[in-house]
């Protein structure tokens, strides 16, 4: 099985389980930011509870995989993008009471209006990755700045 | 083909399946699961630019279908409005300024800060990467605060 099959695979069953679980509903995850319907952070909960300790005796024991050579985590230590980031991430997703994953699971089951969020979706990274690339061109080459260099 | 599955699988099905799925990944193909990624693969494809990780796009896409197989299985795959409490409160023009809003503080936040609920909530956390945890307890934070907000300044049924 290639990996590209594998990613299908696996979009198809997370898809198929966040909106069989309702986590695609706004009702679901606005009361569950409200503490008043627990049951998503039950499902959060339980899937790191499987997760973690699968992951931590796979990198014990040097597992090497079949498509990807020997089994690495990228670990991040903290710095100041993740809260700063995720301040903007918490915000909008309170707002639009649904995260990247199900809004896709949301349009799949004919809600049309996780378009509009989908679509935001995508503005905000090419915005994000503007503002990076804007960055980059600035440090690497202060003097001229051609319009093609800019490359967005 | 209605009613093959109950209205709400139990949290004690879901949750482990995600977990499985994030294990599978690594166990597989040493990739950690997340969805901006894909959104970022799915972008450098519409711009015509070779995509790094393909399989992210067939992730994406694979998620779409997973939710109209539900959707099927259940027979409420329907065209519709479906969100709830906030399309009661708010007129047709303001809630798609709000859940653009919505979108674009997600995706850009997500970009800056390295993932998202399924990135660095569920992925991350799970290798126990210290950035990770931190972004979720920033995320969890911030959405309970702002939801408390939203319901305040609303009221009604938010």
């Amino acid at each position: 099985m290639t990996i590209n099959r594998l990613g299908l695979l696996f979009g198809v069953i997370f898809g198929f389980t966040v909106r069989g679980a309702r986590l695609t509903d706004y009702d679901v995850i606005h009361r569950m930011l409200k503490f008043q319907d627990l049951e998503p952070f039950l499902i959060m909960g339980s899937a790191v509870g499987v997760a973690a300790p699968l992951l931590w005796m796979m990198e014990r024991r040097g597992w090497v995989t079949p498509l990807g050579g020997k089994l690495t985590f990228s670990r991040s230590s903290i710095s100041r993008h993740h809260v700063t980031g995720s301040m903007l991430f918490g915000t909008g997703w309170a707002i639009a009471g649904t995260c990247p994953a199900p809004a896709l699971a949301m349009i799949g089951s004919g809600r049309v209006l996780g378009l509009v969020t989908v679509v935001g979706i995508f503005g905000g990274v090419m915005l994000r990755d503007a503002v990076v690339a804007r960055e980059a061109t600035r440090v690497a080459a202060p003097p001229v700045i051609e319009p093609a260099t800019i490359g967005v | 083909m209605p009613d093959l599955l109950p209205d709400r699988i139990p949290w004690f099905i879901a949750g482990p399946t995600l977990g499985l799925l994030i294990v599978g990944m690594f166990a597989l193909a040493n990739k950690p699961l997340g969805s901006v990624g894909a959104y970022g693969q799915v972008l450098s494809l519409a711009r015509f630019r070779s995509a790094s990780e393909p399989w992210r796009i067939w992730f994406f896409g694979g998620i779409l279908a997973g939710g109209m197989l539900a959707g099927l299985m259940r027979g409420d795959l329907a065209f519709g409005f479906g969100f709830g409490a906030l399309a009661d409160e708010l007129p047709m023009p303001a809630l798609i300024l709000a859940l653009l809003a919505g979108g674009l503080l997600m995706g850009y936040g997500a970009r800056w800060g390295g993932g998202c609920t399924m990135g660095h909530g569920l992925c991350g956390s799970s290798t126990r990467s210290p950035g990770s945890i931190a972004a979720m307890m920033t995320f969890m934070a911030t959405a309970v605060v702002v939801t408390f907000l939203i319901s305040m300044l609303i009221g009604g049924a938010l």
